[in-house]
Formats: C-alpha cells, sequence, structure tokens
C-alpha cells in the first residue's frame, strides 16, 4: 500500500531528524567518560596502580550517568578516579537531559502525532471486514448519519477537517466501532486511507459545508473507485450541473424531500403519517395524521428551502405570498414583498386571509422571531419553522409551531434509508402513485399490529429454506409468506410484523399478503418488533420450526423416528 | 405431545438417574457401587445416543455431544473395572474404586448437562 510507505517515511525522517543531535552527544560523552575512567590509576594493589578494564569502565559510566548510583566497585576509588568520576556524573546527567527532552519534543510533534493517527486510522480502516460506509463531514447530519448506521450494526469511516469534532467523535458511544481522522478529504490519499478502494466500501456520503469541497471529493472518488456509489448533499444549479458530469452521483436535497413531504402531508395526510411513524416518530398519530391546511401561505424566506417549497407547492396550486430581503425577488407570478419580516410586511402579505406561515430564513434566531410576529398577526394560522441547527433544539420545542423542518434531520433519514433498504424508497413510490388506495388498509393493519409505535426495520434474506424433510408441502405446493409469520409458540396467532417488499431478482413485489409464494434468495423487508424480528430469523434458520409452522405437524427429527413414523404411517405416494 | 419428545425424554431422563444411583455412596467402598447399575447406565446412553442420530438442529446436537460424552466415560469405567485384579467383583481395591467412580461423576455431569438442554429447549418452545 503506497500510503502507509510514505508514512512510515516520513515518521522515520522525523524521527531522525530529531534524534541525531541527542544520539551523538550521548556517543561523545559516553566515549570521553568511558576512555578517561579506564586511564585514572587506582588503588595500588601489590604495589602497583590497578586501573579499570574498558569493560568495569562502561559499566560504571552507564549507571552514573543515569543517577543510579552503585557506588564504587570493584574496588573502593583512589582520588583522581574519583576526580574523573564527578566529571562523568555532570557530563552523563546533562547528556542525558538533552536526549530525553529531545524524546519528549519528538513525541509532542504534531507532523508525528498526525502520521502516526493517519497510520492508525488506515489500519482500523483496513481491517474491516463487513459492508461499511465512507462519511465526509461529521456536521449534525453527519453525525445523525452515523448515530442511525451504529443503530443497524453498520461502521463507517469518517473523515472531517474539524479537530473538535474528531474529536466529539472518540467520546460518542456507538454499537460499533467507527474509525474518525481529522484530515481534508478532498484529498485523494486520506480517501484511499478511509477505504474507497477497500472491497467492503459501499458508498461514500458527501456531507462537508462547502460545494467546492464536495464536488472536489465526489471527482476524486470516481477516479480512485469508478464502481462505488456517491450520495452528495444537494448544492446550487452549477455545481449540480458539474456533479453530473462526475457521473453516478446521487444528490439529495433536504428541502426538495421536505417540500414533497409537505405536498404529501397536505393532500395525503395519511401516507405521510405513516412514513413518519415507519422511521419511529413516536409523535404520530395514524388516526388522526396531521393536515397542514389547503390555501394561501405566506413565505418568510426565498432562499433554498423556500424556492423548492414554492416550486413543489406551486404545481399543486397552492398560492403563495413571498417575503424576502433578497434583490432577485422580483418578477414570478404571486405576491413579492421585499424587506423584513415584520408584523407590517405580514400584514401586507395578507396573513390575516392567509391558512399558514413558512419561517424558512437560514437563520434559527430569525424564524423564531418571524413565528412571534406571525402569532400576532394572525393566531389561527398554520406554523412550520425551518431549524436549523441542531442544538437550537429546546428553543423551537418550546416554540410550539406545528410541524419544525430540520435539513440535518431529514438529509440523514433519507440517506439512512437510501443505503440501508433501497426497496423501502420503491415501496414510498409505489404508495405515493399506484398504490394510493392501499394506504388506509396499511396504516390501519400497522397501527392494529403496532400499538406502541416505533416499529423495527428489517430485511430478512432467505438464504436457506432447506424444508426438505418427508411431508413438508415447501417443494410442491411452496412456502407462503403467511406462513413465516406464524407465531412459533402459537401457530395460530401472527407475529407482530408487516412484510412491505418482496425483491427477487431486481423485481419488487409492493405490500405482499399471506398467500404470496416465497422462494429461496428472496429479501423480504418487514417491520415489526424486535421480537418478532428475533422469532422469524429463528424460523428461517430452523427448519423444523419452519416445519411445523406450514404443516402443523412436529416433523420427526432423528433417523429411528423417521424410520419409525415412515412405518407407522404409510406415505401417501 | 409428540411421541418423539416422550421417548427421548424417558431414555435420557432414564440414563441420568441409573448414573446418580451407580455413584452414590463412599467413592472408596466398592460395596456402595453396583457394577449392574453402571452396565445398565451405559446401555441406556447408548440407546439415547442412538436416539439422536439424525437430527439437524443446534439443540439436538449439543444434547447428541453430551450424550457421546457420557458413554465415554461410563466406558472407560467398565474397561478400568472389567481389566483390574478380580473382575468386577465387590470386592476392588479402595484406589481402583475412586477411580472408577471419578469417571461415574464426569457421566453424571454430562447427563445433567443433556438433560437440562433438553428441558430447556422444550420450555422455551411453549407449545
Amino acid at each position: 500500500m503506497p500510503s502507509a510507505t510514505s508514512d512510515l517515511d516520513r515518521v522515520t525522517a522525523v524521527v531522525l531528524q530529531f534524534m541525531r543531535g541527542p544520539v551523538l552527544v550521548l556517543l561523545f560523552v559516553y566515549a570521553i567518560g568511558i576512555t578517561g575512567m579506564a586511564l585514572m590509576p587506582g588503588q595500588e594493589v601489590d604495589g602497583n596502580p590497578s586501573r579499570m578494564n574498558l569493560f568495569h569502565a562502561f559499566y560504571f559510566f552507564t549507571y552514573s550517568a543515569t543517577t543510579t548510583g552503585f557506588g564504587e566497585i570493584p574496588h573502593e576509588f583512589s582520588d583522581q578516579q574519583r576526580l574523573w568520576a564527578t566529571v562523568c556524573l555532570y557530563m552523563g546527567v546533562v547528556a542525558w537531559l538533552y536526549a530525553i527532552s529531545s524524546i519528549i519534543r519528538l513525541a509532542l510533534h504534531p507532523e508525528l502525532l498526525r502520521a502516526i493517527a493517519r497510520r492508525r486510522f488506515a489500519r482500523s480502516v483496513n481491517s474491516i471486514s463487513e459492508p461499511f460506509f465512507v462519511l465526509c463531514g461529521f456536521g449534525d447530519t453527519g453525525s445523525l448519519l452515523a448515530r442511525g448506521l451504529s443503530d443497524q450494526m453498520i461502521r463507517a469511516a469518517i473523515l472531517d477537517t474539524d479537530t473538535e469534532r474528531i474529536k466529539a467523535l472518540r467520546l460518542r458511544t456507538y454499537r460499533v466501532k467507527m474509525p474518525g481522522l481529522c484530515a481534508d478529504a478532498g484529498i485523494p490519499r486520506h480517501l484511499l486511507d478511509a477505504g474507497v478502494q477497500h472491497p467492503q466500501c459501499r458508498a461514500v456520503v458527501v456531507l462537508t459545508g462547502s460545494d467546492e469541497v464536495n464536488l472536489k471529493i465526489a471527482v476524486m472518488t470516481r477516479f480512485l473507485n469508478p464502481r462505488l456509489q456517491i450520495i452528495c448533499r444537494d448544492t446550487d444549479a452549477d455545481h449540480r450541473e458539474l456533479l453530473a458530469t462526475v457521473g453516478e452521483v446521487t444528490l439529495i436535497s433536504p428541502f426538495e424531500i421536505f417540500a414533497q413531504q409537505l405536498s404529501a402531508a397536505i393532500y395525503t395526510p395519511l401516507l405521510r403519517a405513516w412514513e413518519d411513524w415507519l422511521v419511529g416518530d413516536r409523535s404520530v398519530d395514524l388516526e388522526q395524521p396531521l393536515r397542514p391546511p389547503r390555501g394561501n401561505w405566506v413565505l418568510c424566506g426565498y432562499g433554498r428551502m423556500g424556492q423548492a417549497l414554492h416550486e413543489v407547492l406551486a404545481t399543486h396550486g397552492i398560492a403563495f405570498s413571498i417575503i424576502d430581503t433578497a434583490e432577485h425577488l422580483q418578477g414570478g407570478e404571486g405576491r413579492r414583498i421585499r424587506g423584513r419580516v415584520d408584523r407590517n410586511s405580514l400584514s401586507d402579505a395578507d396573513l390575516t386571509a392567509a391558512v399558514g406561515l413558512v419561517a424558512g430564513t437560514s437563520n434559527d434566531e430569525e424564524n423564531l422571531r418571524i413565528l412571534l410576529s406571525a402569532r400576532a398577526v394572525n393566531p389561527d394560522a398554520f406554523l412550520l419553522v425551518r431549524q436549523n441547527r441542531h442544538e437550537n433544539e429546546l428553543a423551537f420545542n418550546a416554540a410550539n409551531a406545528h410541524l419544525i423542518m430540520q435539513p440535518s434531520l431529514v438529509l440523514a433519514r433519507h440517506i439512512l434509508l437510501f443505503l440501508l433498504m433501497p426497496s423501502l424508497g420503491s415501496l414510498l413510490r409505489y404508495l405515493h402513485t399506484d398504490g394510493i388506495g392501499q394506504v388506509k388498509d396499511l396504516a390501519r393493519r400497522s397501527r392494529e399490529r403496532l400499538p406502541e409505535g416505533s416499529p423495527f426495520l428489517w430485511s430478512e434474506h432467505l438464504a436457506d429454506l432447506s424444508c426438505a424433510l418427508p411431508g413438508c408441502r415447501n417443494e410442491a405446493q411452496g412456502l407462503v409468506l403467511g406462513d413465516l409469520l406464524r407465531n412459533p409458540a402459537d401457530r395460530e396467532s401472527s407475529l407482530d410484523a408487516l412484510a412491505l417488499v418482496v425483491t427477487r431478482d431486481e423485481r419488487e413485489w409492493m405490500l405482499p399478503g399471506p398467500r404470496f409464494k416465497v422462494q429461496n434468495g428472496d429479501v423480504i423487508l418487514f417491520c415489526g418488533s424486535r421480537r418478532a424480528r428475533e422469532l422469524i430469523r429463528a424460523t428461517v434458520n430452523n427448519p423444523y420450526t419452519l416445519h411445523y409452522l406450514v404443516t402443523d405437524e412436529e416433523a420427526p427429527r432423528s433417523w429411528f423416528f423417521q424410520w419409525l413414523s415412515a412405518r407407522l404411517r404409510p406415505s401417501p405416494t | 405431545m409428540n411421541l418423539e419428545r416422550v421417548v427421548f425424554g424417558f431414555f435420557i431422563i432414564l440414563a441420568l438417574a441409573l448414573n446418580l444411583g451407580f455413584v452414590a455412596g463412599d467413592m472408596d467402598n466398592s460395596t456402595h457401587h453396583n457394577p449392574w447399575l453402571l452396565f445398565a447406565a451405559l446401555m441406556v446412553g447408548l440407546i439415547t445416543s442412538g436416539l439422536k442420530l439424525g437430527d439437524r438442529s443446534q439443540i439436538g446436537a449439543l444434547v447428541l455431544a453430551a450424550s457421546l460424552v457420557a458413554n465415554l466415560l461410563l466406558m472407560i469405567a467398565v474397561s478400568v473395572w472389567a481389566i483390574s485384579e478380580g473382575g468386577m467383583e465387590q470386592t476392588t481395591t479402595p484406589g481402583l474404586m475412586v477411580t472408577i467412580v471419578s469417571l461415574g461423576y464426569g457421566a453424571l455431569v454430562a447427563n445433567i448437562v443433556s438433560v437440562s438442554v433438553l428441558v430447556s429447549d422444550t420450555l422455551m418452545s411453549r407449545r
């Protein structure tokens, strides 16, 4: 791996550069000290002065220079030796202090720390053996996405340029390890470290705050790995065109999604409520879904959100009065007022006659202030507010708007569903178009099966439906979905789960009924309780339970009883 | 009620009961340990293993493994007793008797494991 070697080279270079001086000084001091000690005349033995040999001199110098000090061995020193020993001690201690301070400076060297962090990150990504994602940008959306992935026990390699965010990542309690690196994701080396060429890497999600950086990451990733899926936060028209040239980049715009959701809430409130219920929103009431009123709306802020709302809702014939400070507001249909949002401009925009108001600027304080003014002008209006920053959550909850739109949350949920359950997207598209008639029934069944809400979504891959036991009708008549959903403890009752989509070799069946015949290799998207998931998983992996659910009979398990039951009851063939 | 569960449960619990009957008493006193009980425990254990052959479930595999362990230990105990001086007489030396009964205790543990696995499996399935 080229990046690892160059990394190692850099570490070696830094270490050598820092340690060259201290090592030379230590060698020099040791050489002088040992030579001098060996030359100094010691105590007289048999009339001749004894001298230390070189090994004893080295030994003495070693323990005195490091201030261990074992005393005067092997013999008591002479005065000359003591004099030289004093010199040695000072020289040695100073040299060692110098060396130690160099080591400490080396350990704190930012270049070295960065190289070590990169190496650790690359190694940790390299060792991932299950499918994972690369996440560039760890802001509000990124952290929500990481939380969602961790709940599904899926790992992500995270890149962000902000040191604080990466530090915060280390402190999070994820259910799986999420390696993170503080680095510019636009640099190919870092993308390689994050595993874009890893065989298990499934997609790169690009969520940095800058459009330029997003574009750069998308281009680099496309070159590094042409088959990889790239998902990018949507940007302005220019960048959208540039990204289109990269090829196969999925752009996701929170505002467009939200505009579609709002129009769905106005025209098909039950379906909208069911979608929210499905992703675990506990405030949803499936019997009495929230219904934003039809009529004239006032739109405060004509940025990306305002434009997206205007575009989608205008096609449904909803009229808008628009208030914004921007220059480009002139022209276009509808009443347009340039200026700040206050009581006067709200009255000009005819809020008293309007059914609802959207506070959709990119500034949270401004949005909250618009809410207050709007309440004063028309207390009955339906209030929809955009919350830009996750940290302002408490203020927005207290503001008591009818609907809060958090772009980061909308984006994170959408990307999560897109990554993990592509078949759910098909189901929602189906329900919005051809399947609109089935929504009522689906909502009723969801309410009955899972009255406490917060369903668990999972895909079950029927890898091996081995039901090849004598008397099992799987082979002849086919296993139906209703059998899989039977409760193993009580065959006549059904588990708290709904089958949403069956996928078989590129084909998809929406909302299959209990008579639907399943086959080996099918992938079924279920929603239901966690217990139901465990039981269904146990059922499809246990041929005996499956046999019991299908036939209402316990299959003989051992050879002896298979033989015996064949003898006792001759087979119908 | 399922015939297989009744028959298999009968044999596996009988094996446990016979095994306990054999090891009960002072370890080194050969008059407390009846060779016929040991032989019966081994035979019932072998039948139990035979009945479990062919089960493809995880629980079945575990029960089979445990009963094979019990059979192995009981077979060693029988062999040790048979080749000792005097054969399977009641007057075996205390040292040898301790070895035989120790093996019997090992088999008892394996039998307890298979019975508890069987009981918990039955309770878990709740039908």
